[in-house]
This record gives structure tokens, sequence and C-alpha cells, in this order.
């Protein structure tokens, strides 16, 4: 029961209260980009939510295995090279470059399979595949995951890929609840008549940050589920 | 040590990850490979990439798929004959006969010709003046508002004195000013020379009903019809050219020298002759838009 509701808990606070993109503003580019039509904001979304989770799985696999302190494959390797060393072998300093690494080269491996197997899926997806590679939504998904993963100081605390999953998918909702939202709004922007200097990107800004303070309403539910459902 | 240590398993790790991945993207490449006909490529390679959408596809690339899959050769408005050539040269085919295609717009009345005009203040643009009863008279003419000059990326269409003008020199055939136009009194005509005949109206109303509204509309007499039925059609009231039988070379001087309201107008690039003969006429001045930085005014000093 626990377990689920902590699970739950990271679900809802990275699709809703910890929105990626409203709230810590990562993955504007395709947030203004793509946001013109509700169907295509749409694609977007699940393109991105898909792209998260592969992201996801390899990086936690990357910094549970290899990258955090003192990492089971990392020491292993070492204590081969040389016996008898004892240092703690920290790469996390690698992190950065290898989730850039990681993102692009699997988008990559990604695209080329789905252009193989699911033609039509592939067309669907279309551009958005390619782009993604360079949204920062996910290299902070990673980010995110390795911090868990890496900075936990105490070894229960350290993610699974249960959890790294959990708020890669969710995080990936979140941003196409978000860049969906937009989009219906920019649509019945059209319609409007918006004072000429601000046409475009500057009014698309504005209510980029007027819908981010709507979600500011929800900062501090996740504290209220968590005493509702832990009992603490 | 700690330090010499966690440069070289860093610099270990990147070199075992990098030759991972590319093993595996190398083998991916391989057999994920998806044979794409090659004349694919080479049809979008010979398209003029502006995605423009005037053939009526997408992009240009989907518009090399299509031709690829059997779709006509001529639509690209851009590339006109020329690119037509090269994709029939590609899917080895012959080209028929093309011409660009240029939107012409069916009207010719100005301001003072047109008739009925009341005063609107409502929003500037033609789709809102469109929907409002007793602008002006002429329910099928031109509104003089302007979407066509705002949905041109080309500089190629502007109102002059309340009438919607094409300048030939710069229009590359989009037909974006055509599908804007909220009346659709624009449409895309194979201009089998520099200059065509075109009818300058869109009223199909009776001849009285067309008298009151307008001083240079077709009030449907059929003279052109009667003089060169090969040529006109007739319906409801307004000829039309049927452009696939029009050719440059036909005398067309009695249709012209016969119709009464002088619908009938060349339209189309200048040629030397029309040049010459306004050589002398002093244009008003046309202010451009001033695109320079102060860099560009700056003199050198170096």
């Amino acid at each position: 029961m626990e377990y689920l509701a902590q699970l739950m808990l990271i679900a809802v606070a990275a699709a809703i209260i910890n929105n990626f993109v409203l709230h810590y503003f990562v993955g504007i580019c395709p947030f203004i980009g793509v946001s013109r039509k509700v169907d295509m904001a749409f694609g977007m979304g699940c393109a991105v939510t898909f792209v998260i989770s592969i992201a996801a799985f390899l990086s936690w696999t990357f910094t549970y295995f290899i990258g955090r302190p003192g990492a089971p494959l990392t020491t292993f390797i070492w204590r081969q090279v040389a016996p008898g060393s004892t240092a703690v072998i920290d790469l996390s300093i690698l992190n950065y470059i290898i989730f850039i690494f990681v993102i692009a080269s699997s988008v990559q491996f990604v695209e080329m399979y789905l252009r193989r197997f699911f033609p039509p899926l592939f067309k669907a997806f279309g551009i958005f595949l390619p782009l993604i590679t360079t949204n920062c939504a996910i290299l902070f998904a990673c980010l995110e995951i390795m911090k868990h993963v890496a900075g936990a100081s105490d070894p229960a605390q350290i993610w699974g890929l249960d959890k790294a999953l959990t708020l890669a998918i969710f995080g990936g909702i979140g941003f196409a609840i978000a860049i969906t939202i937009m989009a219906g709004i920019r649509e019945e922007l059209d319609g409007c008549d918006v004072p000429k200097p601000l046409r475009g990107a500057g009014i698309t800004l504005l209510v980029a940050g007027i819908l981010a303070m709507a979600f500011m309403g929800f900062t501090g539910v996740d504290r209220g589920l968590e005493t509702l459902i832990l009992g603490k | 040590m700690l330090t010499t240590t966690t440069v070289l398993t860093a610099a270990g790790t990147m070199l075992v990850l990098g030759l991972a991945m590319c093993a595996v993207l190398g083998w991916a490449s391989r057999a994920f490979h998806v044979a794409v006909d090659p004349r694919v490529e080479a049809a979008s390679a010979a398209l003029p990439g502006a995605n423009c959408g005037g053939c009526g596809y997408v992009g240009c690339n989907e518009y090399a798929e299509a031709v690829v899959k059997g779709a006509d050769v001529s639509l690209c408005p851009v590339g006109g004959a020329s690119v037509a050539a090269a994709l029939a040269e590609i899917m080895g085919i012959e080209v028929k006969e093309t011409a660009p295609r240029r939107p012409v717009v069916h009207c010719a009345a100005n301001h003072s010709q047109r008739l009925g005009r009341h005063e609107y203040k409502g929003e500037q643009t033609c789709a809102a003046a469109n929907l409002v009863a007793g602008v002006q008279g002429c329910v099928y003419g031109c509104l003089g508002l302007g979407d066509c000059v705002r949905a041109c990326e080309y500089d190629a269409i502007h109102i002059v004195d309340g009438l919607a003008t094409v300048d030939y020199v710069k229009c590359i055939g989009c037909s974006a000013c055509a599908r804007v136009c909220p009346r659709n009194i624009i449409t895309m005509i194979p201009f089998k020379a520099d200059q065509v005949l075109v009818v300058k109206c869109s009223n199909r109303d009776m001849g009285k009903d067309v008298t009151n509204v307008c001083k240079v509309g077709c009030i449907g007499c059929r003279s052109c019809t009667r003089l060169m039925g090969e040529v006109f059609n007739f319906d409801r009231n307004l000829p039309s050219i049927n452009y696939d039988a029009y050719t440059a070379s036909l005398d067309m001087s009695k249709v012209l020298e016969k119709c009464p309201m002088a619908s009938l107008v060349w339209v189309g690039k200048p040629t030397p002759k029309h040049l010459e003969q306004t050589a002398g006429e002093v244009l008003p001045e046309r202010i451009e838009a001033d695109f320079k930085t102060t860099a560009d005014q700056a003199e050198w000093r170096g």
C-alpha cells in the first residue's frame, strides 16, 4: 500500500504539481513551437512521453550501474584492473554528457526501428521524433532521476527503476497536458484582436506565464496528499 | 591518485559507451534499412524546396512522393516548366506543355467605378466586410481591404485605388491570395504567354442590376460568345474563357472591340513595347521598407 502510494505521489507531482513546463520551465521550445494546433500538440506530447520513458530507462541504468559513487559495475571493473584498491569511483561528472549522448543515440535507434516496423507510427511522429532529441524536458527528467539515484545519502532511499519510470512517464503526460491546453488557448487566440506588437511569440509567452500561474495553485497539494495517504 | 583514477575511468567509460553505441546504431541502420525509392529523393531534390503548398500537398517532400506514385508532374507553380521537365525526366514520362499558373482578379472596378458604397468602419478585412450587407453595391466584386495583400509573401499583390492588382513580375503563383479571398474572385489561370486575356468581372446578375452597382461590370450581352464561341463559355450572365482552347496566337481584336463594357482585359507582365511607351511617365514615388541597420550606414574607417 505504502509502495503504491509513493508511486502515486511521484506520478501526481510529476504530471501536475511540479509540471515540467509550467513549474520548472523546461521544454519551452516545443511548448511554444508546436502548440499551434491541438492535434499536433497532442502528437508532440505523446512523442515526448514515449522518448522520455526510453531515455529514463537508459539513464537510470547508467546511473545505477555505472555513474553513481560506488556503482557496482564500475567498482567491479576497477577491482579487476587494480586489485586491492579501495578507492570509491565516482563517475557522476559524466552525467550530462552521457545523458545527452544516450538520448540522442536512443532517439536515432527508435526512429530507425519505427521506420522499419511501424511505418504509420513513424509517419505520425514525423519530424517530432528527431526534434525531441534536443528537448530539455527529457534531459531534465534524466537529471531528476540521477539526483535520486546518485544523490541519495541513505542507500534505502535510492530510487529503483519503477520510481524512475513513473516520474518519466507522468512527467511526459504532464508535458502533454500542458502543451495541449496551450494549443487549445492558442487556437482560440486566432479569433482575438491581439495588439500588433504582441502578435506571435509575444502573446504566446504571456499566455504561458498566466497558465504557469494557474498551475502554481497546485503547490503544496503533494504535502497534503502525503499526509492524507500515508497518515504522517 | 583518486583524480587520475576518475579521469581514467571516465575516459574509459566514454570510449566503451561510444564504441557500443556506434556498433548498435551501425547494426541498426543495416538491420532496419528501409529501401526508399531513389526517385523520391531525386524528385525532392528537383523541387524548389520552398514548401509553399501551392501544388496542393503539404510540402515539397510530400509532393515528391505523390509524383512517384503517379501524380501530375506539372503541379508545382513555383518551379514552372523547368521543374515539370525535370520531374518528367526522373519519372521517364513525357511532359505536356505546361504554363505557369498565375492569379487573376476577376474585377476591374476601382473605387469611383463601384456604386452603392457605404462607409464601413468595422474590422478592416475583406473576410469581415464580406459578412456585412451594404458595404458596396456589387456583392461579387473586390472589397479592396487587402486580405490578399496580407496573404502574399512575395509582395506581388497590392490594392491600387481600391482594387487588388497583381504584380506579375514578382508573382510566383503560390495561390495564397486565391485561397484567402472571401469572395473567390481570384482564380489561378495558365499563362500561355506573358499576357493573356481575362474576363475582369464576376457579377452574375442581369445587365440592369450590374449597371446599377458598377460602371465597368459585365452586362452579359453575349457579344464575345457570339463572335468566338469556341473560346468563350457563357454561364449565368457571365462569360468565361476556356483556357484549354485559348492560345496566345488567337486574334482577339474583334471581341475586344465589340465588348461594350471593356470587361475583357489583357493582364500579365509588361512587354518591352509597353515599357517603352510608359518610359517617359513619372511614377508616384513608392516608399520601400528600409531594412538597413546602423551598421550598414556606418562608414568604414578600417
